[in-house]
């Protein structure tokens, strides 16, 4: 029997192959995984850029059947578009989270315990630091990788510490009580934020030696309502009396912002992170920026720990090659462009590459060896609002500091005995 | 069958707006209704615990919901009367013919169709500390740092978007009132009062009522202005019911609570509604 090209045989042999191809992995039609962050918040584009043309490219040439597509979402709407999402099961199989999204979500549900999934996790968490690694941990499990880190620090005008006739921005409280009265004098308000929230108020009282809950996350009365958060909250309200803390802080919205305040010579010092930078260097190109440790009170010179995580939904469809995403984003590769976007890395192996990479970093990497982390909780939002309700009315003279923290602690026990 | 016969074209004229409305009216309605008998868990499969009305007896005990329902009526008096007053003003200035009235008709009524989103941004530069409210009128007000001015604010921008849309439907109600009616009182004796308040105001009573109706439940369900111009700030004191809600919802993932506010308001737009109905209808008829 000799063999026969025919038609049919010509089609088998087509399916044939056809089929071989489809059932190997790397020559498997290309799948799209879907990454959502905000990256291009707060009308800094370096970062979506560094994203898209320069890390993206790389990881697909370096994965060939995987193609990545970024979506940005404005920071402010990302995470009702996250949960609206989540309701109508059209997650993206990657999110960048904000530190503080993961235990929401992870209590939801929709999100995948990489501590479970992931088989090289534990070596991937290992890298990276430990404080940082924490906020993924809910319940038990890990449900993402941090991404990058940030901490607030002190940031000061050279032209306010000049026309005051002060040589350094504030180390201590109480330097930072005695400068008041000469910025005030020079126009300028010792210090300004945007609000009250745990970001905003923590740094203050963790530095002031105080707390906002026993260290088992199960009570707060007895611990926000300590004497050491009351002079320390006083301290700040005394300001705000005597006209050395704008309104900016109670949450007026007419207000400058901080981000304004402090080039444009309203604000002398400010709280932020290291994205400022880039944004000042675009904004305010004359404006050179003085970082410096949170003044140190009591209990030292405390901040508190930003940043984002990146997690894998539970009804991702293509869970290796987002597995294989998140590890590129632990690359040496990818952290290190991003500290260039003005993003820290969370591995410490590259700390001295970002170093070098911008002189300025070794401010926040100091602050952030005694950074804490804000409360790893589902309802950390809620405990944001109470705290920035409450505070208020002790900065407006309705409740006494007192009365206006015990308030706050009560209500956050309820939250925590409901977690 | 034959007795159905009569029933088929009507019900099929109906059928497509019938089955559209209980699909994006009356069954999402009910759904909320559902939802907040629950601690509802909002991703798909997930077991929501049922809890009665635990939700509403919550929002009673609520002093931040009571605030917010008093900023939100604050809003509704302080933006209903002025915007039906000025509308119907401005509606008895522009009903004559005359060269500019179509240019006029178009400028009042231009803030009715701009994005509120954009004009509350506005407004927010505006009543910035350093804004031009402040330049103007040579003041430091800070208005937007304590509840009562930011109420003013908010206000302010509630009646200047809304004039236009009842500038409009004024004149379109002005325009069915008999000119011989008007012809008769003037032939009576009646001064320009006499005849708007005799035979204007009873003519386009109806029309009043309807204006009425719309703008409490428009003042009872502002948002937009309230989330871009101070998102409650300061510390929630200028939170209006649906921010209140809003945040209940989709920033503390709460959608039981969330819904029975919804619920609760709805409710309560539907009294007042009923209320302001029987009002005007009695006002027609005596």
């Amino acid at each position: 029997m000799s063999f026969v090209p025919t038609r049919r045989g010509a089609l088998l042999s087509v399916a044939a192959v056809s089929a071989l191809m489809l059932a190997s992995p790397v020559l498997a039609q290309d799948v799209t995984i879907e990454f959502w962050g905000s990256y291009g918040n707060g009308g800094n584009s370096t970062q979506q850029d560094a994203l898209n043309d320069t890390l993206i490219p790389a990881f697909e040439a370096a994965h060939p059947g995987i193609k990545v597509k970024y979506v940005d979402v404005p920071y402010d709407s990302l995470l009702q578009k996250l949960t609206t999402s989540a309701a109508g099961g059209e997650l993206p199989d990657l999110v960048r989270a904000d530190l503080g999204w993961v235990p929401q979500f992870a209590d939801l549900g929709v999100l995948d315990p990489l501590s479970d999934t992931m088989p090289d996790f534990q070596a991937l968490a290992d890298a990276t630091y430990p404080g940082v690694l924490a906020t993924n941990l809910y319940k038990g499990k890990y449900y993402g990788l941090p991404l990058d880190t940030n901490t607030r620090v002190l940031v000061t005008s050279q032209a306010a510490l000049d026309a005051a006739g002060l040589s350094a921005p504030p180390a201590t409280f109480d330097e930072l009580k005695a400068a008041a009265p000469k910025l005030k004098e020079a126009g300028f308000s010792v210090f300004a934020d945007g609000g009250l929230g745990g970001w905003n108020i923590l740094p203050w009282i963790w530095s002031g030696g105080g707390n906002i809950t026993n260290p088992e996350i199960t009570k707060s009365s007895g611990y926000l309502d300590s004497a050491e958060n009351i002079a320390t909250v006083r301290m700040l309200v005394d300001l705000y009396n005597a006209g050395s803390i704008p309104n900016l802080i109670i949450g007026n919205q007419g207000a400058t912002g901080t981000s304004d305040g402090l080039p444009s010579g309203e604000y002398a010092n400010i709280f932020d992170g290291p994205w400022m930078a880039g944004i000042w260097r675009d904004q305010y190109p004359d404006f050179t920026p003085i970082y410096a440790p949170i003044p140190a009170g009591p209990g030292g010179s405390v901040s508190v720990v930003g940043g984002e995580d990146i997690v894998v939904t539970a009804s991702s469809p293509h869970k290796e090659a987002a597995y294989e995403f998140v590890r590129f984003t632990q690359s040496e590769l990818f952290q290190v462009e991003m500290v260039k976007t003005g993003q820290m890395t969370v591995l410490p192996a590259y700390a001295d590459q970002q170093a070098s990479i911008a002189p300025f970093y070794s401010t926040f990497s100091e602050q952030l060896k005694t950074a804490k982390s804000r409360l790893a909780i589902a309802q950390g939002g809620k405990v944001d609002g109470i705290l920035s309700a409450e505070l208020t009315k002790a900065f407006t003279g309705e409740a006494s500091v007192k009365d206006a923290l015990t308030a706050a602690a009560t209500q956050i026990d309820a939250i925590l005995a409901a977690e | 069958m034959h007795s159905l016969r009569p029933w088929l074209t009507p019900a099929l004229f109906v059928a497509p707006g019938f089955l559209v409305y209980t699909a994006f009216i009356l069954y999402p309605m009910l759904q909320a209704v559902i939802i907040s008998l629950y601690d509802w868990k909002i991703v798909a499969g997930a077991t929501s615990t049922f809890l009665g009305l635990a939700n509403y007896v919550r929002a009673f005990n609520d002093a931040h919901l009571w605030l917010s329902l008093s900023n939100s009526a604050i809003y509704m008096l302080f933006t209903v009367p002025p915007q039906i007053a000025l509308g119907l003003g401005i509606a008895l200035l522009l009903q004559h013919k005359s060269p500019a009235q179509p240019l006029f008709r178009v400028l009042y009524y231009l803030p009715v169709v701009t994005s509120w989103v954009v004009v509350s941004l506005l407004f927010k530069y505006l009543f910035a500390d350093r804004g031009l409210i402040n330049f103007l009128l040579g003041l430091q007000v800070s208005w937007l740092s304590e509840r009562g001015t930011a109420l003013v604010a908010i206000c302010a921008l509630g009646v200047w978007k809304g004039i236009g849309w009842s500038m409009m439907i004024f004149i379109a109600a002005l325009q069915g009132v008999p000119g011989s009616l008007i012809e008769a009182a003037k032939i009576d004796g009646a001064g320009p009062w006499q005849r708007f308040v005799s035979v204007t105001l009873p003519a386009i009573w109806p029309t009043m009522g309807f204006i009425s109706i719309m703008l409490v439940i428009g003042g009872l369900n502002v948002f937009t202005s309230v989330q871009a111009i101070t998102d409650g700030a300061p510390g929630g004191s200028t939170d209006v019911v649906l921010t209140h809600m809003y945040r209940t919802t989709f920033a503390f993932l709460d959608f039981g609570y969330g819904s029975a506010i919804a619920v609760l308001l709805t409710v309560l737009v539907f009294a007042l509604s009923a209320f302001q109905l029987r009002f005007f209808r009695n006002g027609a008829t005596s």
